[in-house]
């Protein structure tokens, strides 16, 4: 720690920005009162760097414009931009021995695991249902400090391994099983009325899946109910059932008419039973593998005989979803089998997992070596070594001695390699002398490329990537670059937009809220569910398509259906199927006008213009607001007698207090901004409640006048860098694996700069991630875990740790 | 019949099912058919269970001070009154026992994102750790003491995800400290598991007959035995920080193993277990009663005897529709003191309260032992926080209920000193489940008279 000057004459005068500090920021920053536990008195320009910690610190408060607070004299926009400006000049031009943090060892998320599995076995599997929830560190799940491990992770691994393996595999002989697939539940827009994106065109209703057949064989199919109900409109006309097996016709059966209409009008629920029994055990053969089911009506002309019923809308009880007199899938679709299996000839995971086939029982055991060491290589990310084949081999061994001989085998190396920990985790070796306290070294090859495939793709290196690791070019820069850009154009690199971009955005689960039903009566499921396409197609076409990541605020196209065309007040789009649109509507441009963001950051009774502001200064400005303090009276409500008002009302009242100011001051005028999208993301003009019009004009804190979205946007861009860092540093969290420190900072600068020169396109963003000393290198840890050597006299550290 | 009926989904089906609300027949047919595990014993067992809920109750420090309190029971024996929001309880009043004045200091000033891990650790977290760092969790230290010799040590459920962003902290700490209630030691949260069909799997296991339930095991034994020789080796090649994270994962090896033999001993003929659930129901109020059902059955077949159950998750949106309170929970907890929001929350605090209720009478219908399985447990249920509008932490809404093999004193309100420690409620808890411990966490004392 360098010597302070311990004077109040501070540093050099002819410095603006230091005055400005001076002036602004040590009447509570000072050593009497030590607000937040942080005093300048005894700092100077010089000290800059060696305080790093604490200026980083303030830094983000001023990008934030949550320093100086609300209520107390501002210098303006300009002059604080200088400071800024001034301190990160100071801090990036000092030599700094941080140029890596220590990651430590880390499992694989379960995330990962699946796509580790599709990876080397071509089996597809739901993450959520076989392994617990993942913890998440500011929405991420691939944080390595917090990938502990459970009784409960570790039993369901392991029975996962099992599972997969036999999956991926098969058996000529399997067991019966029965399968069930719940047709999605039928929505306002959904009613199976109309054709449905992704089936078979000409057929209309019903639902499509993939079920895998485990062995060639005959497998019987049940639909447990067509809507042939008490009141049987749906047979009041004929129509045609159709079962399609990867788009080929296997069954045809017609429902409905005049024959089948008599005799549910005069045999009740017998003969309804009747005539479900038709659609019940319908035996078909299948080949083994994965396959996709579809299960639908043949659309027919609409005759003037299809009385539509007028005048019924959804509602409790009673609900006539669906207005057409016409059969729906309703019931579950059920398979059970195989009947009679004759084998098991080829499935796209044997395919994979197979890569050889032995002639004579002679040849079986080298061939499962063989397969043994192409699994192992894939999933452990690294050369295999004999110890590896040797351990893989005794499963071989053991297993083959079963009744399936050397498919058997080879089923329990797959578990053996599933559960191993060279699969599971991925560590960084230590070098030298582990004792080196903070000393930083480059990854090696193989290192690096797991790192590099584990950002990009969510999962490990493909045989490619290994193969460079094993010829030592990885590291070559031009090398590296080039293995970017191939990465980022594959579609592994959806991963981006998955596990990156949405979990950033805190949008990878809409489901939290739930918007009244009584308020919002438009809203279900189809609803939700078209948000949730449209964020993740709009996230993919600036991500992946290579744009300025700007346009994540400012883009004119956005992906539509007819559905959510009408909501968003568009009428030229028609059909279920989301296409690319272009928006004359500026409101509606890029993320501030999304109803995935809208939905997210409100309340299911009510909009909240302080989420709203949370969300904007957290996810786009990258300055959190503080969290609420406690013991604070949040007194919002309307006194008895009073006309209700807005919220953007009841919050200003409450912002009268100044303890209450200092934060919301900051948060809530960026809310404000966006009160004219409800809920659920229209627009509206009057409050409903309130019946007052609403006023989204506001200042931002800094003094920036802005009225509605669109000037929100614009003024969030009035500083370009703000966004593009906010999002970089995420994207450098997520590519590391663990969080920021402040030492990282000058490198995520670094970074922000180099893409301006790039129109801050995606890839240069990634293309800097890469590159940067924070990507390709480890420190080994520091003696105490937690404990910053960088630790700052000027931060009274007992009162600056409450900050959760 | 010796073997068990249920039929096997495919995973696929799982994942097309997944939150599709059906009526399931929930458990209660499977409750009879599955006595005959709980084979009598000659000293009864005890069961330990904590019950969360978020977001405190309405009790006397709203700004309209006692009068609004909707809480806190008053007097003893046959003057034992309970409360609006706890009266579902009446029928088992005589085993309620409920506590004033009680302080946790471990979650001060953390506003939600220390609350629901401290309420049973009374120790504060070291949120500058990299990772989760506390205490092991009263009931994880209870599971180590007299869950050894069940399948399960202990069972972790929740009704809906612990990950909600307003509970966890930007930053450090995350959501360690939010998204559970059970540490299993200093650094190892525990997940809540709210997909019924995984608590169903953990708690039967797989396998159709006991000819395959061998082969599972056999099979299970032996990839642990690799998991454990190959995580050494990794060990090896590792530095000292990394070295100790495999630790705990061989910790958890051993664990499983542990189980895989206990298992082995576990004697399902004659059951007949339903479908396994689909996944988590749409339907909360089902959700909730099927979460229930499945401890209860965890219970009464002796698999576990430890369970710790997040209600409704810290900081959730979820609406209350079906009680007639379409407000979001969290929101509408920032109360402002404004009577409508206050009748609400009650509503809620009291909807809580039922399903608990609704869970101690099945309880109560199940023999065990010489009486009931409700006369042999003990339950902790109740909040971390206080009043939500100020996310303080005094006073403490908890009270205790069951049983407890003998050894609680019900129907009781206990008038304690002002400002007394959780963690002495804690202690009261950790000795009537077999400890001996003078003092725990800032603990002062044990509660007396209980």
């Amino acid at each position: 720690m360098l010597a302070l000057h311990r004077t109040g004459v501070i540093g050099d005068p002819a410095r603006d920005e230091w005055a400005l500090l001076e002036t602004y920021c040590t009447d509570c920053h000072n050593d009497v009162d030590r607000t937040g536990g942080i005093s300048f008195d005894d700092v100077t320009p010089g000290s800059i760097p060696d305080h790093a910690e604490v200026f980083e610190a303030a830094i983000r408060k001023l990008r934030g414009r949550l320093m100086p607070p609300p209520g107390s004299p501002h210098p303006g926009n300009a002059r604080i931009d200088e400071l800024v400006a001034f301190l990160e000049r100071t801090i990036d031009a000092a030599p700094t021995a941080h140029r890596a943090g220590h990651v430590p060892v880390q499992r694989l998320n379960r995330t990962e695991y699946a796509a580790a599995v599709e990876d080397l076995l071509a089996v597809e599997i739901d993450p959520t249902e076989i392994l617990p929830e993942e913890i998440e560190v500011d929405g991420f799940i691939n944080i390595a400090a917090a990938l502990s491990v459970s009784p409960a992770f570790l039993e369901q691994y392991v029975a996962a391994a099992r599972t997969v393996a036999a999956l991926a595999v098969g058996t000529a002989h399997p067991k019966q099983t029965s399968a069930s697939y719940a047709p999605p539940p039928l929505t306002i827009t959904d009613d199976q009325d109309d054709y449905i994106d992704g089936l078979p065109p000409g057929t209309r209703g019903g639902m499509r899946f993939e079920h895998n057949f485990p062995a060639d064989g005959e497998y019987r199919f049940t639909l447990t109910d067509l809507d042939v109900d008490l009141y049987p409109r749906s047979l009041e006309t004929e129509h045609t059932v159709v079962i399609l097996i990867d788009r080929n016709e296997v069954f045809r059966e017609k429902l409905g008419g005049p024959a089948d209409l008599k005799l549910v009008d005069r045999g009740g629920a017998p003969a309804r039973a009747e005539i479900m029994a038709r659609f019940a055990d319908v035996p078909i053969a299948v080949k083994a593998g994965v396959h996709e089911v579809v299960v639908t009506f043949i659309e027919r002309g609409r005759a003037a005989t299809d009385e539509l019923i007028f005048g019924f809308t959804p509602y409790g009880g009673f609900s006539y979803v669906g207005e057409q007199r016409v059969p729906r899938l309703t019931g579950n679709v059920e398979i059970v089998g195989p009947f009679a299996p004759t084998g098991l000839e080829s499935t796209r995971s044997r395919d994979r997992i197979f890569v050889c086939r032995p002639e004579s029982p002679d040849a079986e055991r080298a061939c499962a070596e063989r397969i043994a060491a192409r699994l192992a290589r894939r999933a452990f990310r690294r050369p295999v070594t004999d110890d590896d084949i040797a351990t893989l081999m005794r499963f071989y061994d053991v297993g083959s001695e079963g009744p399936g001989g050397f498919d058997e085998g080879i089923e329990h190396v797959v578990a053996a390699v599933l559960v191993s920990p060279d699969f599971l985790y991925r560590a960084i070796a230590p070098r030298g002398s582990a004792a080196a306290d903070g000393e930083t070294f480059a990854l090696n090859d193989f290192e690096l490329a797991s790192r590099l495939s584990f950002f990009l793709w969510s999962r490990g290196p493909d045989d490619r990537l290994l193969d460079l690791a094993e010829a030592g070019r990885l590291a070559d820069p031009a090398v590296l670059e080039a293995e970017v850009e191939r990465m980022l154009a594959d579609p592994r690199a959806e991963t981006l937009v998955t596990e990156f971009a949405l979990r950033w955005l805190d949008l990878d689960d809409l489901d939290e809220v739930d918007p009244d039903d009584a308020l919002f009566p438009g809203f279900d499921d189809g609803l939700r569910a078209a948000f949730e396409t449209e964020i993740e197609l709009f996230l993919k076409s600036v991500l992946l398509e290579d744009r300025s990541v700007h346009e994540l605020l400012t883009a004119r196209h956005t992906f539509l259906n007819e559905r959510l065309a009408r909501h968003y007040g568009i009428d030229s789009v028609l059909g279920p199927q989301f296409r690319r649109v272009e928006l004359d509507d500026p409101r509606r441009f890029g993320l501030l006008g999304k109803g995935a963001v809208l939905l997210e950051t409100s309340y299911g009774d009510r909009t909240s213009p302080v989420l709203r502001g949370a969300w904007v200064l957290e996810k786009l400005m990258g300055t959190p607001p503080a969290p609420p303090p406690p013991n604070v009276e949040t007194d919002l409500s309307t006194p008895a007698g009073e006309r209700p008002k807005t919220i953007r009302a009841r919050l200003e009242r409450h912002r009268e207090s100044a303890s209450c100011n200092g934060c919301h001051g900051v948060i809530d005028p960026y809310g404000f901004a966006l009160e004219n999208f409800t809920v659920i993301g229209e627009w509206r003009e009057v409050d409903r409640e309130a019946d007052a019009p609403i006023d989204a004009s506001t200042i931002l804190p800094g003094g920036t006048k802005v009225d509605g979205p669109v000037e929100l946007r614009e003024a969030l861009l009035a500083r370009p860098d703000q966004f593009v860092q906010a999002l970089t540093e995420k994207l450098l969290m997520y590519a590391l694996n663990r969080e920021l420190e402040y030492f990282d900072m000058p490198q995520v600068r670094a970074i922000v700069r180099e893409a301006a020169r790039h129109d801050y396109r995606f890839s240069a963003i990634v293309a800097g991630v890469v590159k940067s000393d924070a990507f390709r290198m480890q420190a080994s840890p520091r003696a105490a875990p937690g404990e910053s050597t960088g630790q700052s006299t000027i931060a009274a550290r007992s009162s600056a740790t409450v900050n959760d | 019949m010796a073997y068990l009926t249920r039929k096997h989904l495919s995973r696929r089906t799982v994942l097309r099912g997944a939150g599709v609300a059906i009526g399931l027949p929930l458990l209660d047919a499977m409750i009879p058919a599955a006595t005959a595990l709980a084979q009598t014993a000659a000293a009864p067992r005890l069961r330990v269970g904590f019950f969360y809920i978020p977001h405190g109750a309405i009790m006397w420090n709203t700004s309209h001070g006692p009068e609004m309190d909707r809480w806190t029971p008053s007097g003893a024996g046959e003057s034992f009154r309970l409360s609006p929001i706890l009266e579902p309880l009446e029928p088992f009043k005589h085993l309620v026992v409920s506590f004033s004045n009680l302080e946790n200091k471990a979650n001060q000033n953390s506003v939600h994102s220390l609350v629901p891990a401290t309420w049973l650790s009374g120790v504060r977290p070291d949120t500058r750790a990299s990772g989760a760092k506390m205490a092991q969790t009263i009931d994880q230290m209870i599971a180590e003491r007299i869950g050894q010799e069940t399948p399960l040590p202990s069972l972790e459920v929740a009704s809906e995800t612990t990950i909600q962003a307003a509970a966890c902290s930007a930053g450090s700490g995350g959501c360690y400290y939010s998204a559970t209630l059970s540490f299993r030691n200093a650094t190892s949260p525990l997940p809540m598991e709210f997909n019924p069909r995984k608590v169903f799997i953990r708690l039967f296991g797989e396998g159709d007959t006991p000819e395959e339930r061998d082969a599972i095991a056999r099979r299970t034994q032996s990839l642990l035995d690799l998991v454990a020789d190959r995580t050494r080796a990794l060990q090896r090649t590792l530095g000292p920080g990394d070295r100790a994270i495999l630790s705990e994962y061989l910790d958890t090896v051993r664990e499983i193993e542990r189980r895989v033999e206990r298992a082995e001993q576990r004697d399902l003929t004659g059951i007949e277990l339903p479908e396994a659930p689909i996944g988590e129901l749409d339907d909360f109020d089902e959700q909730v009663k099927l979460m229930f059902d499945l401890i209860a059955l965890s219970f009464q077949a002796n698999l576990t005897r430890v369970a710790s159950y997040i209600m409704v998750a810290e900081g959730t949106k979820r609406t209350y529709n079906h009680i007639g309170v379409p407000d979001a929970f969290h929101p509408l907890s920032h109360h402002a003191n404004d009577l409508g929001r206050l009748e609400k929350l009650v509503r809620i605090q009291r909807y809580h309260v039922e399903r608990f209720a609704d869970f101690l009478a099945k309880l109560a219908a199940i023999p065990d032992g010489d009486g009931t399985l409700l006369d042999n447990v003990l339950f902790m249920y109740g909040s971390n926080m206080s009043n939500s509008d100020r996310h303080n932490n005094y006073p403490l809404p908890n009270i205790l209920v069951g049983g407890a093999c003998g050894r609680l004193r019900g129907g009781q309100h206990v008038e304690l000193p002002e400002h007394t420690p959780l963690t002495n409620l804690l202690l009261t808890v950790l000795n009537k489940s077999g400890f001996e411990l003078t003092s725990f966490s800032d603990s002062t004392g044990e509660i007396a008279g209980v």
